[in-house]
């Protein structure tokens, strides 16, 4: 070997370790040191430097909570927010920042950084005399391994104590995974619907407040079996956690009322071609209807998939979850209308009451526009995106955050007591109560609703139905002992659901009871 | 070795690269240590199998993660006791690890045997199916997987503990360096090396050229699955999206950031890329010009780019580049070396074709065309 080879392997060598120990030294240097509310407002939420009294906040901020954790007091509320900034709801990031933001503005003081956006995150949030300081913004993207790593970034880099998300059900999985690890950290969950991390995870840690997927279908089966007189129908949905969920709440109400599901498909998440899928339904003369769970920007695409190889689509012989909206009929066409629709955290527009008016107009409020994602991204009335459930979900649980830390009177120094007292939580909202079973799932109320030609001849929503008091089991059939819900599971079978018989009819958006 | 080459100045960097990596947890944050760098370690494992057949076989080899996710799966299948996915077996841990190695190395070989009569862009595209193949595997095939994969996998005892993880990532990365840099110096790699050259001329000299290529897509695929181990171990679950089209490039992004034809660009391309994803967002202003944690991927494109433009062998490269410019000794004067480290093939070329003019590899291809016609078969 000649000495210039040798001199250019010991630069290379030499190169790598000096580039690791610099950035070992900043990197490791910026975690070590970094004081506990240093991020107020977030690194990527700085405060609007526009704003004076932002900025003079943010500076107490920054000097007071390092002396809580260098006294190891640590009373200071240090949230993080796991978004969804990229991915197949990547859209909705400014709705789960929203909707937090909105559950502060209104029950702790605070005040948006930004008239348009959430992202910018907030100032003055206060409860009982701790401040709500908001560390750091995770960015998923669908993916458990993506959140996994958001979440890690939170807690252990930005010190968070407690987190707030994920969106999607994946997501949720491995966040209560981590939960179930971390117990002295406080997770509540965004707007994760898959069924598992309550039912089977059970982390002690983790709090939802919102029902699951296949909560928001409970009921679905009393109208299309009892009322419509479906005996049959074919399922397809997304191949993944929240998918199978949101098909098996279906299939065990639909088959509990003594209906029969004849064929399941399940396109992988992020299809863009369902040509194949739906050929594997049966047509529309072998079936009394079809429904559909599939999300995102596949809803549109799987029912013009339909219409290429079935024919057209007829309103009455389709149901779906929550991702069938009056938005379809742009591509498809009015005879959408007369599609059952399941719940989603919120009701449709037609139900006013003073409660719900007067949360939309607090977002009205607290942003001149929000760029939420059922505005396709654009910006848009605040109030628009308050009234999805993306954005309600986080809402519901900033409720209970603030909730819970009046309970505890400000003290988060135990958060065994802060997680005790958030068990015990009931939140009066807007769209409807909501309590905790034992394994800290959401016991709500589900709002159904049908797709219907307004006076204009445009396709609507309109509530039907509210279910009340739908918990995760469905009365036995889900449990701790049952397999997770999958391609196979639940089976078709008939069971007694507590709810059947039981739903509010709602007409002219007003509840009949 | 001699005394002498035991203390050239590489070895004695290397050395106290090692220590200084040592003695890094007692200096930085645990996360920095938990997760920057552990998973830093991680990657740079899975990302040198790449360097190793690009360097030595000048196969560009898109299936390294399907390797590296294959035994994540089996680990958890083999290891974990009850869950909702998976077969539970419930076996002894270090009985799951010996499975799990044994069945990616298997997997390895086959995949290996099919795609060893291809080159250039023809194994890239084999290798990218390989890719391809296996996500929908695991997405399909619900017993072992399904589209939600398999979660709640512990460590083993031995590595409970989250910066033993660090350590062992630590470890297996020196000796997997060091390794793959003595392959190359064997008659295996020196062969190998010939292969990668003029894989015409070797088998008329009697090499068994497929075979080479499979044993090296085999003992790549080796080291995958331990990286892919670490990986399991440390995220605690794993799913078909974690060997996905994305992480797939994402793993020969990493390989370019840091200079593919340069073992040691294995994990600064790592640290590079776990470190701008960490703390890029953080710097200050950079949200103002639009640099946010949805525009990572932007980011890094970005910097691909510029080093594919400014640097084709990567961060290590720029080195040489360095050098060059400071006039000390120009690039392409430089004596001759023998492998280990030994050019970058164009995917999109035929080894045989090649053309080994005007790069700063050139003389080192030279150097093992003169070396190999000594070696016999």
């Amino acid at each position: 070997m000649t000495s210039g080879a040798k001199k250019s392997r010991w630069l290379r060598v030499a190169s790598l370790l000096a580039v690791l120990a610099l950035l070992a030294t900043a990197c490791g240097g910026e975690d070590a040191a970094e004081p506990a509310g240093d991020e107020s407002a977030g690194d990527e939420s700085s405060a609007d430097e526009s704003t004076e009294d932002a900025s003079a906040e943010d500076t107490a901020a920054e000097d007071e909570p390092s002396e809580d954790t260098a006294a190891g007091g640590d009373n200071v509320v240090r949230l993080g927010i796991l978004g969804e900034c990229e991915g197949p709801f990547g859209g909705f990031h400014e709705d789960t920042v929203g909707g937090v933001t909105l559950a502060l503005a209104n029950g702790a003081g605070a005040t948006s950084n930004s008239p348009t956006s959430a992202l910018d995150g907030w100032s003055g949030a206060t409860v009982a005399g701790t401040s709500i300081e908001l560390v750091g913004i995770g960015c998923g993207d669908d993916t458990p391994d993506t959140i996994l790593g958001e979440v890690r970034r939170l807690v252990e880099q930005l010190d968070a104590n407690i987190v707030i998300g994920p969106l999607s059900g994946d997501e949720g999985i491995a966040v209560a995974e981590y939960a179930a690890a971390n117990p002295d950290v406080t997770f509540l969950s965004g707007i994760a619907g898959s069924q598992e991390p309550t039912l089977q995870v059970q982390a002690e840690n983790y709090f939802r407040f919102h029902a699951d997927g296949a909560q928001w279908n409970a009921g679905m089966g009393d109208i299309l079996h009892n009322q419509e007189g479906w005996d049959t129908v074919a399922v397809i949905a997304d191949d993944y956690s929240f998918g199978h969920t949101s098909a098996a709440g279906f299939i065990a109400d639909f088959c509990g009322v003594g209906g029969e599901v004849v064929t399941r498909v399940f396109p992988p998440l992020g299809t863009t071609d369902y040509s194949s899928f739906v050929q594997q339904l049966p047509n529309p003369d072998e079936v009394d209807g079809y429904f559909w769970v599939v999300g995102g920007t596949g809803t549109q695409a799987a029912l013009e998939a339909f219409v290429n190889a079935k024919g057209d689509l007829t309103g009455d012989q389709h149901a779906g979850n929550l991702f069938f909206n009056p938005g379809l009929a742009s591509a498809l066409g009015p005879s959408i209308a007369g599609a059952y629709v399941g719940g989603f955290a919120t009701l449709p527009g037609d139900v006013q009451t003073p409660e719900i008016e007067e949360y939309l107009a607090s977002a009205d409020e607290t942003w001149e526009s929000l760029a939420g994602g059922i505005t396709a991204g654009e910006p848009g009335d605040p109030s628009m995106a308050a009234g999805f459930g993306f954005f309600y979900g986080y809402y519901s649980a900033g409720v209970a955050l603030v909730q819970a830390l009046e309970a505890v009177e400000g003290d988060v120094s135990d958060p065994a007591a802060l997680q005790a007292a958030l068990g015990e939580q009931v939140l009066d909202l807007p769209y409807g109560e909501i309590s905790l079973d034992e394994n800290r799932s959401g016991i709500v109320d589900v709002g159904l609703s049908q797709l219907v030609l307004n006076d204009a001849g445009e396709v609507v929503s309109e509530t039907v139905a509210i279910v009340p008091g739908v918990d995760q089991t469905f009365g036995g059939t889900f449990s701790d002992e049952t397999p997770a819900p999958s391609r196979d599971f639940p089976e078709c079978v008939e069971a007694d659901l507590p709810w059947v018989g039981n739903a509010i009819p709602v007409e002219g958006g007003v509840p009949q009871e | 070795m001699t005394t002498r080459r035991l203390a050239a100045p590489g070895n004695a960097v290397f050395v106290a690269l090692l220590g200084v990596l040592a003695v890094l947890p007692s200096f930085t944050s645990d996360y920095f240590i938990n997760f920057v760098m552990t998973r830093t370690l991680m990657l740079g494992l899975a990302a040198a199998t790449i360097v190793f057949l690009s360097t030595y076989g000048g196969m560009i080899s898109l299936a390294q993660l399907l390797l590296f996710g294959v035994a994540g799966f089996m680990f958890g299948n083999a290891a974990l006791e009850s869950g909702a996915r998976g077969l539970n077996l419930g076996w002894p841990a270090w009985v799951a690890i010996l499975f799990a190695l044994a069945v990616v190395t298997a997997v390895a070989l086959l995949l290996g045997a099919l795609a060893s009569r291809t080159t250039g862009i023809y194994f890239l595209m084999l290798t990218l199916v390989y890719g391809v193949i296996g996500f929908f595997f695991f997405a399909q095939v619900v017993p072992v997987s399904g589209p939600g994969g398999v979660t709640s996998i512990a460590p083993p005892a031995l590595l409970g503990a989250e910066v033993r993880l660090y350590y062992a990532g630590l470890v297996l990365s020196a000796l997997v360096y060091v390794g793959f840099r003595a392959v190359g110096t064997t008659p295996f790699g020196l062969a190998l090396q010939g292969i990668r050259d003029d894989p015409v001329r070797m088998a008329s000299l009697g090499f068994n050229v497929p075979l080479h290529r499979m044993l090296a897509f085999s003992l790549a695929g080796f080291v995958a699955g331990i990286a892919g181990l670490l990986n399991v171990w440390w995220n605690g679950q794993i799913d078909p999206a974690s060997i996905s089209i994305g992480p797939t490039l994402i793993l020969l992004i990493i390989a370019v950031i840091g200079g593919i034809s340069h073992f040691e660009g294995a994990w600064l391309g790592a640290f590079v890329y776990v470190a701008a994803n960490n703390y890029l967002r953080a710097l200050p202003f950079v949200d103002r010009i639009g640099i946010t944690e949805a525009r990572f991927n932007s980011v890094i494109g970005v910097l691909v780019l510029l080093i594919m433009v400014l640097s084709p062998e990567g961060l290590v490269g720029i080195v040489a580049r360095v050098r060059g410019w400071r006039g000390r000794r120009p690039t392409l004067e430089r004596p001759i070396e023998p492998a280990p480290s030994a050019p970058v093939r164009d995917a999109g070329v035929g080894a045989a074709d090649q053309d080994h003019a005007s790069t700063a590899t050139f003389g080192r291809s030279v150097a093992l065309d003169e070396t190999m016609e000594g070696t016999d078969p």
